[in-house]
């Protein structure tokens, strides 16, 4: 039996408390988390210890693993405690919010035969997975350019008061949406060798960014984009949207359903020539408990096999979410540098949302 | 007993489980509540009483439709299902679970009713009793349906997982009995997870359980598995209903239809579909087999 802690228990923590615990290996020993109210009602309605103080937790607990699912800016400490304690962890993501930080966890980590794993829970949807073994297998020929988008209607309006309006506690469509959208390009592309044309602009939140757009460029001689907006209120759930072109055909992918374009069949993949589409009910296995998606059981699952079978070369390990870290430092450096060399706001980063009212102001006066 | 086919209404809300291209079409096809009113009216016409209904926002002007023409739908028969929980997602986000509550509560209630929950509940509601909040949901919800012939009350499916991964015996007790002393209506279960959900409420005390699920010949949604699905079916006593019959369009109507009638358990079948073809088509099978 394998004992867990969780850390923070909002939204996700209590999905993965829900799905971990009816996991047949798992037992969940205790909780966490800085709302003393939600504790109460948890520890009235459902078995489990419940803790205020997460380093009290870990001293009272004798845990084997924990999963953090706590604000980004808390990421950091947590995970080099639970580290420094000799726990497998799970933590959602970000990983960090600033590379150095990952820096830092991975030094703790050296040496340590233990699970690390972050939250990207899109490298364990169905159509995605198939996605990436096409295009390893050279299904589509070399891949040319990709596109990685992310769209849903998250902040409709300024959120000051949430940690959701601001920066340095991990808010952000940055952090929020363009990190899964980063993350499934390191999944598929791996890193880029370069960033450019980064733009971050605010379309509601007057502390953080609302869309956030950037070009890559590989030196195998490749290029991509990706393009996040978490204002856009025509979808009704968070939705992304992959394009990849490669030199033999082409693959558009959303969570449910992919397509694949090939200038030839391809007979032992079952492709015609033309335009093929695959929905995930045609190769979707199910799930021993389902909540909000295969993904969210299978990231989990594949967690605790990783523990049992001594695995530590996980799919979503820390080292591949530093990669994504990373160019999120290196987009808010270029878009930075792109508007001081306007002029506009130097030393920002964020094309504020009232650089727009001052426009349509100047055009009303150049009339 | 209850009816054999119920009508459902994703296909109007653009849920499709299957494609977000075809979520986005639906959902710019039935823009107009004229577009969805039109396909209750076909499914009427073809004999269908019944109609299952997520508390959408939507929702509320169909009910307003139903109200205005009561002799138009005399026989009308609701099974809705509550909450729709995406209304519920980003204010969760943004404000945390308690204060989305919060602001739904006070929103959905005049202020006579605030009063008598701060006599009922007391400021600090939710540390006393989280029962209570369900209650008041439960009540805010029931209001859309004011007025109209309800037979079941299902809680939706992301909740119902949810709690089940909880554990949370009293959630599913205190729903059921709630909905039978206030309302005299019976709880039902949306899943997808079948086979455990239906152990654990016969665990809970809840006898004879009405459960709907995704029930068809491919498998799809049938978590952890079809076989384990049939052996429910067989050896559990509880009420199944079964939706997502024909996989999202993956199985042909008729071997659809002849594997679900082929479960003697089964005792309704929800179905959605948006012509009179396709309505008409299902609604015979489904007769067809049942006899």
């Amino acid at each position: 039996m394998i004992k867990a802690g969780l850390i923070g228990f909002g939204r996700m923590g209590i999905t993965h408390f829900s799905i971990l615990n009816t996991h047949p290996q798992v037992k969940i020993m205790a909780v966490c988390d800085q709302s003393s109210t939600m504790l109460r009602v948890l520890g009235k309605y459902v078995d489990v210890k419940t803790y205020t103080d997460y380093p009290k937790m870990l001293d009272d607990s004798d845990l084997d693993c924990v999963l953090i699912s706590t604000p980004g800016d808390s990421h950091a400490e947590i995970v080099k405690t639970c580290l420094k304690q000799g726990l497998h962890v799970f933590v959602e993501k970000p990983f960090t919010l600033a590379s150095v930080d990952g820096h830092a966890i991975m030094a703790e980590l050296t040496g340590k035969s233990l699970v690390n794993q972050v939250g990207y829970v899109n490298r364990f949807n169905e159509v995605f997975m198939e996605v990436k073994q096409l295009i390893d297998a050279g299904a589509i020929g070399d891949v040319v350019n990709f596109s990685s988008e992310m769209y849903g209607a998250t902040v409709l309006k300024d959120s000051k008061s949430s940690w959701r309006g601001k920066r340095e506690k991990g808010g952000g469509c940055m952090i929020d949406f363009a990190s899964h959208c980063i993350d499934l390009v390191v999944y598929l592309f791996d890193k880029p060798d370069k960033v450019v044309g980064s733009i971050m602009q605010s379309i509601y939140s007057s502390e953080v960014e609302d869309l956030v757009s950037a070009s890559f460029i590989y030196a195998g001689g490749y290029s991509g984009n990706i393009y996040t907006n978490w204002s856009d209120e025509t979808y009704r759930k968070p939705t992304n949207i992959l394009k990849v072109l490669g030199t033999k055909g082409k693959i558009i992918a959303d969570k449910h359903a992919y397509k694949i374009y090939l200038k030839e069949s391809d007979p032992k993949r079952g492709l015609d020539q033309g335009w093929n589409t695959r929905y995930i009910t045609d190769f979707g296995k199910t799930t021993r408990f389902y909540l909000r998606g295969n993904e969210f059981t299978n990231q989990l699952d594949y967690f605790i096999d990783c523990i049992e079978q001594k695995k530590y070369d996980n799919i979503s390990s820390f080292s591949e979410a530093l990669k994504t870290d990373i160019i999120m430092d290196e987009i808010v450096q270029d878009a930075a540098r792109s508007l001081a060399s306007d002029g506009a706001t130097p030393g920002g980063s964020i094309i504020p949302k009232k650089s727009r009212e001052k426009a349509s102001m100047w055009k009303r006066i150049m009339k | 007993m209850f009816d054999r086919i119920i009508f459902g209404d994703n296909q109007f809300f653009g849920i499709n489980h299957m494609s977000e291209d075809k979520a986005q079409a639906q959902a710019e096809r039935f823009k107009d509540l004229k577009a969805i009113t039109d396909v209750i009216d076909i499914a009427y016409d073809c004999g269908i009483r019944a109609f299952m209904l997520n508390t959408h926002d939507r929702v509320k002007d169909i009910c307003d439709h139903f109200r205005g023409n009561p002799e138009r739908y005399a026989d009308l028969v609701l099974y809705p299902s509550m909450p729709y929980a995406h209304k519920y997602a980003n204010a969760v986000a943004e404000k945390g679970i308690f204060g989305a509550l919060n602001e739904y509560i006070l929103a959905g209630s005049s202020a006579s009713e605030i009063v008598g929950m701060v006599v009922k509940g007391g400021m600090s509601l939710f540390e006393q009793d989280m029962l209570k909040v369900m209650q008041l949901l439960v009540d805010m919800e029931m209001k859309i349906f004011h007025g109209l012939n309800v037979k079941v009350v299902f809680l939706q499916n992301i909740v119902t997982d949810l709690l089940l991964g909880l554990k949370a015996k009293d959630a599913f007790i205190g729903f059921s009995s709630y909905l039978k002393e206030k309302y005299k209506v019976e709880a039902g279960f949306n899943t997808m997870n079948m086979p455990m959900l239906v152990d654990f409420l016969l665990e809970c005390g809840i006898e004879n359980p009405i459960v709907c699920s995704s029930i068809n010949k491919a498998g799809y949604f049938m978590n952890p598995n079809k076989e384990t699905y049939e052996k429910a079916l067989n050896e559990k006593k509880f009420r199944a209903m079964a939706m997502s019959i024909l996989a999202s369009g993956a199985i042909k109507p008729k071997d659809a239809v002849e594997y679900i009638c082929n479960q003697k358990t089964i005792q309704s079948i929800v179905f959605g579909a948006s012509s009179r073809q396709h309505i008409m088509e299902t609604k015979e099978l489904i007769e067809r087999y049942t006899h």
